[in-house]
């Protein structure tokens, strides 16, 4: 599995948001995101971004 | 009047001095202790870390070891990354929690502004009548035990009984029996498949249960019995010597059996005075503060967390939130309301891994599941995504020992 931590946080708000939706195959992404707004999945996506 | 002036300033100063170096102490170096040192730490609190072991074995994927697939070195973390970041790691037991001071067994204490308990569980074998955990291991903490059930099996000869029991809910690791269940069956049935497994619940429903159920169906048929609370599931009695484990309904003669006795919280809790009638620990779920002593902080498998699970996830989202509530709190500030993720591999064989997850925040005093998130891994899915799930296992046991112990 490649590590999150310091991918583009665009990249990561727009794979929660497209797992939420339903879209993509993932296995477990998609019951984790719906469990967050967006305002909380950009949050989310920017901390990860800028760990390291 | 410039000495009353002087004397008052001096006054003033002295709470802003407190503040600026507020000291927490956390005791406790599991996933959850470790992980909340960790992030006190990196948030530029003070920490002192107590914990009575010099290195630490993990239970996620111990059921591994005692399968003979894995081996205990590879469940072994130390302190030393903890040490590199500047964090105070003291090897002593605590014994109890006197006000402001943690007294340890030596009789020394630790004084504090806050502190931070993730002391896990203590196991209550005297609740079954005969249970010698020598004779028959529980192994539900990584250590003597797990490579003590797995040398059991391996001496045993092919064509025995293996009775393993699961107790009533809570408990640490809600789907722990049944993954044990699996890979000993695994194990059984690559090296003595003439043998048997019986598995004794306590309960009429578990963690993933048509996901394991699915696997075994498919995987252990005729090998492995899973007996519901209904059935006569429940452990009364065992004869150590006999190798006899009772039940509701009849008896097992076992050639191995390991017992797994009910849980209550970590004894260093119990003896501070943190524990409820149930044994466990409640908190307030926004601040993880314990609702009998203001000042100290509780996480991981000892508190009452509502919908979530005690298990090394959850312990290290708790860490984290925790952390963030006592750095919040020091600086005169209200935490905020916070959402935890939790996620639980379970392995049914090697590369067959099945999860369940969720979500939770604070709801009426506890943490309640978010509705429309979480759930178990799909029913039928293909093999693929099983050994998918198998490696994302392995990734989230290196992530989260690199997140607790650097």
């Amino acid at each position: 599995m490649p590590a999150l931590a310091g991918q583009p946080a665009e990249a990561i708000t727009g794979a929660m948001l497209a797992y939420r939706a339903g879209q993509g195959s993932p296995t477990v992404m998609d019951r984790i995101a719906r469990g967050f707004t967006e305002e909380e999945i950009r949050a989310i996506a920017a901390w990860v971004s800028a760990s390291r | 009047m410039r000495r009353r002036a002087l004397l008052g300033a001096a006054l003033l100063a002295a709470p802003a001095l407190a503040q600026a170096a507020p000291k927490v102490v956390v005791i406790g170096g599991g996933f959850g202790g470790a992980t909340a040192a960790r992030a006190l730490h990196h948030l530029g609190v003070s920490v002192t870390l107590v914990e009575r072991e010099a290195t630490y074995l993990s239970c996620p994927f111990s059921n591994a070891v005692i399968a003979g697939l894995r081996e205990m070195e590879a469940q072994r973390f130390g302190y030393e990354g903890l040490r590199r970041e500047g964090i105070a790691v003291i090897h002593r037991e605590a014994r109890t929690v006197e006000g402001r001071q943690v007294v340890l067994a030596d009789g020394a204490t630790l004084p504090f502004d806050r502190l931070v308990m993730a002391p896990g569980i203590s196991l209550r074998p005297d609740a079954i009548p005969g249970l010698d955990t020598e004779a028959m291991p529980h192994a539900w903490r990584a250590g003597p035990q797990t490579l003590l059930l797995r040398r059991q099996l391996e001496a045993m000869e092919d064509g025995g009984v293996v009775v393993l029991s699961a107790p009533a809910n809570p408990y640490r690791c809600p789907p722990g029996p049944y993954e044990r269940a699996s890979l000993i069956a695994h194990y059984l049935k690559t090296q003595k498949p003439r043998s048997k497994l019986i598995l004794l619940d306590e309960k009429d429903a578990f963690s993933k249960q048509k996901l394991f159920e699915e696997a075994w169906a498919a995987l252990y048929p005729g090998l492995l019995e899973w007996v519901p609370l209904s059935a006569g599931g429940k452990v009364v009695e065992v004869d150590a010597a006999e190798q006899l484990v009772r039940t509701e309904f009849g008896e097992h003669r076992a050639a191995v059996a390991s017992i797994i006795p009910p849980q209550a919280a970590g004894r260093i809790a119990q003896a501070a005075g943190l524990t409820d009638r149930s044994g466990w620990c409640p908190v307030d779920p926004v601040s993880f503060e314990s609702r009998q002593r203001p000042g100290i902080h509780l996480i991981g498998d000892a508190i009452i967390a509502g919908a979530m699970p005690k298990s090394a996830f959850a312990a290290n989202a708790q860490a984290r939130v925790c952390a963030e509530a006592v750095a919040a709190l020091l600086r005169g500030e209200a935490p905020a309301p916070p959402k935890l993720i939790n996620t639980c591999y379970s392995l049914v064989e090697p590369g067959y891994g099945i999860s369940i997850a969720g979500v939770y925040q604070p709801a009426n005093g506890l943490l309640a599941d978010v509705p429309g998130a979480g759930g178990t891994s799909a029913l039928g899915a293909p093999a693929a995504v099983r050994a998918a799930e198998a490696g994302y296992a392995e990734d989230w046991f290196r992530t989260i020992t690199a997140d607790a112990f650097g």
